[in-house]
């Protein structure tokens, strides 16, 4: 051991020495300090990373800077990285990322890819354009990925319809005042149609226990009926947006307080005996309805899902300008280094909510981050296509 | 065109694509296989296409409509990736994932109407899941191809054919695996606000990799040949949990990736 050239002995000693030196940190002085990495510290420490890493290669022939960028060191720094993901994929609580060991072996990695690419990039040849591809892009993506993690913030805002609003909450709930401010126009909502299904009327749970039948309301189910023990229930009418009569008949009124409602007929397959009534799920402007089968079940519809919620915005920022979006769950806006996310809304109320929760993400490094995904994607490409064919170098 | 005339065009692609896959074995010559697969993968297509101008809209919406784009997706790929790699089995395979996909929207019809949550609505979910379906398939046959491998070895020696095929399959299989996580990057950030959360499904996806990162980087030195090959199972059993195992962890119970 320790004669040169190192292998994986002295790769897993050093590294392995390393976690136990961030393990010690970890209980001498805690946490690794991530809030100190905003800006301008991150890019400082960047640009001594890339200097040392310059300054490192006049070194290049070395036996230490082979060793350094070589496949035993980075296969076991790959093994650290394993280890502490399994480590942070058992434990529930997510630390791991600002530990001083993940901090130490993600740093190293940074060093090690990165001289290995100076490397190659000296000894530059374009047959080797898939190795540049995946290991400048993952350098890049990892790089801007890990120093840029502080300067992200993420906050929440409460906006109420017709309202402007500037006040955010932070993730500890500390309201902070935003550059940004965001108008509310509008917020709507469309719901899937909901089920249909038979309950117990004193516990709530539904029928058949454990294996519950719904007869669902889209129109897409090939029977429009379904039977519980000795009753067949049949879809006579569905209303998306129905809102109830005076005599507890329903119709059809496009209007927010709507709320699913459908005509059933019930027959009691035994006697014969027939029934018709309404079922409607309710909401907070109007009663649900259930149909009551006998003492202990009633006929029921369930809560309607989102389909897809909108909010319909106008976006200020400091320097005057007015933009006007629609926000949707996978379709945020850009404005700047902000990105604006349809979050959430008053769930009690659904589709009634008078506000709307807009999530708003800076993120400064993102260009190089994409960078670096984009080279990744091409150098996956490769991988797929080309496969091991190729001749490697031999030394 | 709508659900009603799936069987019409669900079951003459079915017979196709299973006709190729054993076509493919039964023949010297591919040319009968690539002919049957080829239909299969325009007759289903042609569904598609008429339902999307039935419904006057991309099927795209509800569970059973994404189904139809993992079969599509999965057979022309698998189709594309073996003419370009000329594996027999990855063609039965695709087609009979393929199928199976076909079936589930068959004997499930009430299945159609299970409906996409709003954070599912986004052109990446079916290249995401396809891409990933496909790293699963190189990947499980380079664990098979690896344990015989390991036999190989401790009876005599190591069978440079296997190890070409097994680093080709490796090397197939990691290049689906990233493109699934590059785009689950892009889109976690369309639809979560962050590429990269810590989400206990993107950990164990980053821990797969890793293992598979591991093989690839050893492989290309001769040291410890035994200790490279066991990282082929001991990543499949990593990419099972990332797959299966994920939602059944302790740590998962606040993931986004439980549906």
């Amino acid at each position: 051991m320790w004669q040169y050239p190192w292998r994986y002995k002295e790769s897993i000693a050093i590294i392995g020495g390393i976690i136990l030196v961030g393990f010690l940190l970890q209980v001498t002085v805690g946490q690794f300090p991530f809030s100190l990495l905003h800006f301008p510290v991150n890019i400082i420490i960047g640009g001594c990373i890339i200097g040392c890493l310059l300054l490192f290669s006049t070194q290049r022939k070395s036996s230490f800077y082979r060793w350094f960028s070589g496949v035993p060191f980075s296969v076991t720094l790959i093994g650290a990285v394993l280890i502490l993901g399994v480590i942070m994929g058992l434990t529930p609580n997510q630390q791991i990322t600002t530990s001083w060991s993940f901090v130490l072996v993600y740093t190293l990695l940074l060093l090690s890819l990165g001289s290995l690419i100076i490397r190659r990039l000296i000894a530059f040849r374009f047959q080797d354009y898939a190795f540049y591809l995946n290991h400048i892009g993952l350098w890049l993506l990892l790089f801007s990925a890990g120093l840029g993690a502080a300067d992200i913030k993420r906050y929440v805002m409460h906006i109420r319809e017709g309202e402007v609003e500037w006040r955010v909450y932070s993730e500890n709930k500390d309201v902070l005042e935003l550059p940004i401010a965001i108008q509310l126009n509008d917020f709507q909502m469309e719901e899937y149609p909901p089920k249909l299904v038979v309950i117990n009327r004193t516990t709530g749970a539904t029928q058949p226990e454990n294996k519950p039948a719904y007869l669902h309301l889209d129109g897409t189910a090939p029977t429009n009926h379904i039977r519980f023990s000795k009753w067949n229930i049949q879809l006579e009418d569905y209303i998306h947006e129905a809102i109830r009569n005076s005599d507890s008949t329903y119709h059809e009124v496009r209007m927010p307080g709507a709320s699913p409602a459908a005509r059933i007929k019930v027959t009691n397959i035994e006697n014969k005996e027939e029934n018709e009534g309404w079922v409607c799920v309710g909401n907070i402007s109007q009663l649900y309805m259930t149909f009551n089968l006998d003492s202990t079940y009633c006929v029921v519809m369930t809560q309607p899902e989102p389909r897809r919620f909108v909010s319909d915005v106008n976006v200020f920022t400091e320097d005057g300008k007015e933009t006007h979006a629609l926000l949707e769950v996978n379709k945020p806006h850009k404005i700047g280094n902000w990105m604006l996310y349809q979050f959430g809304y008053d769930n009690d109320a659904g589709k009634l909510s008078t506000y709307s929760s807009i999530e708003l993400v800076y993120d400064p490094w993102l260009i190089p981050a994409y960078c670096g995904i984009i080279l990744l994607a091409f150098g996956s490409v490769c991988m797929l296509w080309i496969g091991n064919r190729k001749k490697r170098r031999t030394k | 065109m709508t659900w009603n005339d799936f069987l019409w065009f669900a079951i003459p692609a079915i017979a196709c694509w299973f006709s190729a896959g054993i076509a493919i074995y039964l023949r010297s010559k591919s040319t009968l296989a690539d002919i049957l697969m080829v239909a299969g993968i325009v007759i289903f297509a042609s569904f598609i296409i008429g339902l999307w101008f039935g419904q006057q809209r991309p099927p795209l919406r509800t569970m059973g409509e994404t189904r139809l784009w993992y079969s599509f997706f999965l057979s022309s790929v698998g189709f594309i990736t073996y003419k370009h790699w000329k594996y027999k089995w990855l063609l039965s395979f695709s087609a009979l994932i393929a199928s199976v996909f076909v079936f589930v929207n068959i004997f499930n019809p009430e299945i159609h109407s299970t409906n996409l949550m709003p954070a599912l609505q986004s052109y990446w979910f079916i290249p995401h899941v396809t891409v990933y379906i496909l790293s699963y398939a190189m990947f499980a046959a380079a664990t098979i191809a690896s344990f015989i491998q390991l036999n190989k070895i401790n009876k005599s020696n190591a069978d440079t054919q296997l190890y070409r095929l097994m680093d080709n399959l490796v090397y197939v299989g990691f290049g689906f695996l990233m493109l699934g996580m590059l785009m689950g990057c892009v889109w976690a950030k369309e639809a979560w606000g962050h590429y990269w959360s810590w989400d206990p499904k993107e950990t164990w996806a980053l821990v797969t990799a890793a293992a598979y990162l591991i093989y690839i980087h050893m492989r290309l030195r001769k040291l410890h040949p035994k200790f490279t090959l066991w990282m082929l199972p001991i990543a499949f059993v990593l990419l099972m949990i990332t797959w299966i195992g994920v939602n059944y962890l302790p740590s998962a119970q606040n993931s986004v990736h439980t549906y």
